[in-house]
């Protein structure tokens, strides 16, 4: 890289001896001034005698807040028949309250010009408020109500189910949504992770207004959940604010439920399946290499999000090789998506059917030279830099140091990594990396997943694995890790 | 994705000001921006805001999709791709090394009317990207196998974003039926067979034409000093020299429509969807406040008239949408259903229409559009937040409505829309004749009819 430079700087030269009217005045980028420093806001926190732990984090710039409420379980605690339960029950709490139905929730909120929004995650559910800090007050009053009093009113239940249904057939019709469903099955099997978070066609069918009101009763309760308040507000009227609303909020008397781990099942999945889902009219094929990656808590996080960093982002190995050297994809990525027990790491890429087994080869290829030499330190360190300045910049609105914080309380870690967070990612060396993909990201026991029409890229796949396991659309069946319908006995 | 396309005008910008009632007790920020013309026409706007340690850097380029050359539909794009490839001084990606590299990213975008190249990076860098722009603009130095591989991008992020997503082409289709005349009948990302017929010279060509300095405005959002900044771009911009050669414009006018059109297409979806577009005037139109508050009523949220009747109310959709889609020349106001499993397009049809001819017969209680005022704002708060958000704002207003200070007296015209401003724009450009229908049905549905 350096050398590029000085061949840049003697081309200069030779360019301004023979046009003077050369139109920009030097031919090689001037040099960067001295950094500025940034600062991050400290949060402050108070957990209420009901147990309900309070996080304030102040941020003045812009005159807006935004409230998350936490849940610290998600889809991943649905029983296995009932997969999209935890997602349809946080869905359900802006439907109605004892007070208010849901077109009187969404009348209010948005007058106040707020949005209000829930749902579930893997590990979370969470209920956000966002407006104007001049209307917090009344915003934060609607979100205690929708969290605290919700009705599960068999009509709202009814137009939720449709809705959901609707989603998940216009989700089969996108080859990148279809891969993503596959893959989570073939990473984790029937284990919590395994499933759509909003659940199939079968298990959304199945789940009655009884089933959402037990969920709501089991995790919904001060003494499991976090509330988040950040942007334009003090701490002090913050704390103030969460006492007045959720102070009287009742910790149950039973325990709080205990959270099985997926962990042991995941880390033990095998991995090295090859499935093809078939669907002749796709207009793009979706290549997925997946696996299992790390858990939030691991020591390791910070060699893992390095890693992933060298691969995924513009200019990362992935993108370099698939889009900007070959024209194969608009874009290809990674992501090492760490939850409380292990989550998937995933790289992955659209392109024409054609290519599809090309790809999933350059996928696989760039994985294993991560884990065969280490990366140079004119890689290394811009790569560092991408991630910095993502997480600087994610704290510059409100809605973005609300998601960071509430992620490290989730996650049981310290609030102030916001301010090691540099520092760490900083310290992570060349070897380490080679040793995070060595060990953790191994490709030979990667999966891979190409949605698409099979047709135009089979033959070339199945020279290199023999073992594929090929599903027409019409056969997939998402709520079993074999991936296929029984056949009528 | 980053170089992406985007199909439609940006949301028309409006910000907020100090003489706003109801939302008014909130602080609204105005931006104190400098404006200044260089003597080779370049304009360029700076805002210095110290609230982090970085800087917005964007120049927008007057020209778009509708300026595609003949026979090169989705040139304006491809072009825009092309211009992270070599110039005299920069080899191809060096955009990259200079900005994610540093901690920074850089995107650009494509509408009908503009294109945008846009970087934000720690804001010691301000000095080198300044260069660069200016580097970009003052020529390409691009070579066959550069240009190839990233018209395969551009073939890729077609097929992505038109083939491979259930509804791509419907909304491909929306736009370009929508049109007879006008250039913006070319949906921007264009088609495989016009960018399989580019080359490297048309390249060049439209490098003379557009990315001139006359038709270029720099906008710098961040942390710098007013003064150091001024003279940086003394010292790059100001030494490129405006051409001769006259700057085309597109002088095509999108004819009335003279009765209602009906189409319907087969695609790979699942579910039917049905589509209404109305030929509304140009952005800077005094009209376009009051759609704007309309669309907001029609589709702003879960209290919205639309989600509320189509959604909630009547089931007959899993998802419906208003968009008031302003241009420069000419604009579409943009009604689109997807429908719930085993509803009929004409029922939502029919139900569209039913909320258009409510706006039109009765004007919208105080309430109501007091909410809708509310919500703009809100909006507009979110798109502040950031350094780059604002430079998007400021270049919107410099642009596409010829006057930045828009940015900052928008708000007022928009707290100014009446209950009755919006019932008069209903009924004049809502009218059976003024309307297209586009019926959007699984293919599989097609073979049964013909059974």
């Amino acid at each position: 890289m350096k050398r590029n430079v000085s061949i840049f700087a003697a081309l200069f030269i030779f360019v301004v001896t023979i046009n003077l009217h050369a139109q920009t005045p030097q031919a090689t980028p001037p040099p960067p001034a001295a950094p500025r420093a940034g600062k991050f806001p400290t949060p402050v926190e108070q957990t209420l005698p009901n147990g309900l732990r309070v996080i304030v984090i102040e941020r003045h710039e812009s005159p807006l807040i935004s409230a998350q409420l936490l849940i610290k379980n998600g889809g991943e605690v649905d029983p296995p028949e009932l997969a999209g339960l935890a997602d349809m029950t946080a869905n359900l709490l802006t439907k109605g309250t004892q007070t208010r139905d849901a077109t009187k929730i969404a009348q209010e909120i948005e007058s106040l010009g707020g949005s209000l929004d829930s749902g579930a995650r893997w590990d979370s559910s969470y209920a956000t408020v966002s407006v104007m800090s001049s209307k917090i007050q009344p915003a934060i009053e609607i979100l205690a109500d929708v969290v605290r009093h919700p009705t599960f009113k068999s009509d709202e239940v009814e137009r939720l189910r449709q809705q959901n249904l609707d989603n998940f057939t216009l989700a089969l019709g996108d080859p990148g949504a279809i891969a993503r469903f596959v893959a989570a099955r073939v990473v984790f099997g029937d284990s919590p992770y395994g499933h759509p978070v909003s659940g199939t066609t079968e298990s959304l069918t199945r789940i009655t207004a009884a089933d959402i009101a037990k969920m709501h009763t089991r995790y919904y309760r001060p003494d499991n959940a976090i509330l988040v308040i950040g942007g334009d507000i003090n701490g002090k009227d913050g704390l103030a604010l969460a006492t007045k609303y959720f102070g009287d909020w009742q910790k149950p008397t039973t325990p709080l439920p205990s959270v099985n781990s997926s962990m042991e099942s995941a880390a033990t999945s095998k991995g090295g399946r090859i499935v093809v889902i078939d669907k002749p009219d796709a207009g793009q094929a979706a290549v997925y290499l997946a696996r299992t990656g790390i858990n939030r808590k691991d020591p390791d996080y910070f060699r893992g999000i390095v890693s992933n960093s060298v691969l995924s982002g513009y200019s990362g190995r992935l993108n370099q090789e698939i889009r900007i050297k070959r024209g194969l994809s608009y874009g290809a990525s990674s992501v090492l998506d760490t939850r409380r027990d292990v989550g998937p790491f995933m790289a992955s890429a659209q392109t024409k059917n054609e290519s599809g087994a090309m790809v999933a080869d350059l996928l696989l290829g760039e994985i294993s030279r991560l884990s065969s030499a280490p990366p140079a330190d004119v890689e290394l360190t811009p790569r560092k830099a991408v991630l910095i300045g993502n997480f600087s910049r994610n704290l510059e609105t409100a809605g973005g140091l609300v998601g960071q914080v509430g992620s490290l309380a989730l996650y049981g870690m310290g609030l102030d990594e916001i301010n090691r967070y540099i520092n760490n990612v900083q310290a992570i060396s060349a070897a380490d990396i080679q040793k995070f993909a060595g060990t953790r990201l191994d490709a030979k026991t990667s999966n891979i997943i190409i949605v698409g029409n099979a047709k135009a890229f089979l033959p070339e796949l199945q020279k290199k694995y023999p073992n594929v396991e090929v599903i027409p659309v019409g056969e997939l069946d998402l709520n079993t890790a074999l991936l296929k319908k029984k056949q009528p006995a | 994705m980053v170089r992406s396309s985007i199909r439609l005008i940006l949301v028309a910008c409006l910000l907020v000001s100090a003489q706003v009632t109801g939302a008014a007790q909130a602080r609204m920020p105005q931006l104190k921006f400098t404006d200044r013309t260089l003597p080779n026409g370049m304009r360029v706007l700076s805002v210095e805001d110290h609230s982090s340690p970085t800087v917005a850097i964007q120049v927008w380029y007057h020209v778009g999709s509708k300026d595609d050359p003949q026979n090169r539909s989705g040139f304006a794009h491809l072009f825009e791709h092309i211009m992270f490839k070599s110039t005299k001084n920069m080899k191809s990606e060096m955009m990259d090394r200079l900005t994610e590299d540093v901690g920074g990213f850089n995107n650009a975008f494509t509408a009908d009317d503009v294109t945008v190249y846009y970087e934000v990076v720690p804001s010691n860098y301000l000095e080198t990207l300044i260069w660069a722009e200016a580097d970009r603009l003052s020529g390409l130095n691009v070579d066959d196998a550069n240009f190839k591989s990233e018209r395969d991008v551009v073939k890729e992020e077609y097929r992505q974003g038109v083939l491979a997503p259930p509804y791509g082409r419907f909304e491909y289709l929306l736009q370009q039926k929508s049109f007879l005349e006008h250039p913006y009948k070319r949906p921007t990302i264009g088609s495989i067979e016009d960018l399989d017929a580019a080359s490297l010279k048309d390249v060049q060509e439209f490098h003379a034409t557009y990315y001139r300095p006359d038709n270029a405005t720099l906008v710098v959002v961040g942390d710098f000093d007013q003064k150091q900044f001024d003279a940086w771009v003394d010292k790059y911009f100001v030494l490129i020299a405006k051409p001769d050669r006259p700057l085309p414009r597109v002088q095509v006018k999108e004819p009335p429509r003279k009765s209602e059109t009906r189409l319907t297409e087969y695609g790979r979806n699942d579910l039917p969807a049905v589509g209404l577009t109305y030929l509304t005037p140009r952005q800077a139109d005094a009209d376009s406040d009051a759609l704007r508050v309309a669309d907001a009523i029609l589709s702003a949220g879960e209290s919205s008239r639309l989600y509320n009747a189509l959604v909630y109310t009547q089931q007959l959709a899993a998802e419906v949408n208003s968009s008031a889609e302003t241009r420069e020349d000419a604009s579409l106001f943009v009604l689109t259903a997807v429908l719930s499993e085993g509803k009929k397009p004409e029922d939502a049809e029919k139900s569209l229409l039913t909320e258009i001819k409510k706006l039109q017969d009765a004007p919208v209680p105080a309430a109501e559009l007091e909410k809708a005022k509310n919500q703009i704002i809100t909006n507009q708060l979110r798109q502040l937040e950031t350094s780059n958000g604002k430079a998007l704002a400021l270049g919107e207003a410099a642009v596409l409505l010829g006057d930045p200070s828009r940015v900052n007296t928008d708000l007022t015209r928009l707290q100014a829309v009446t209950a009755a401003d919006i019932q008069r724009v209903m009924k004049k450009y809502f009218t059976d004749s003024n309307r297209l229908v586009l019926y959007y049905l699984p293919e599989a549905s097609k073979s049964k009819e013909g059974q």
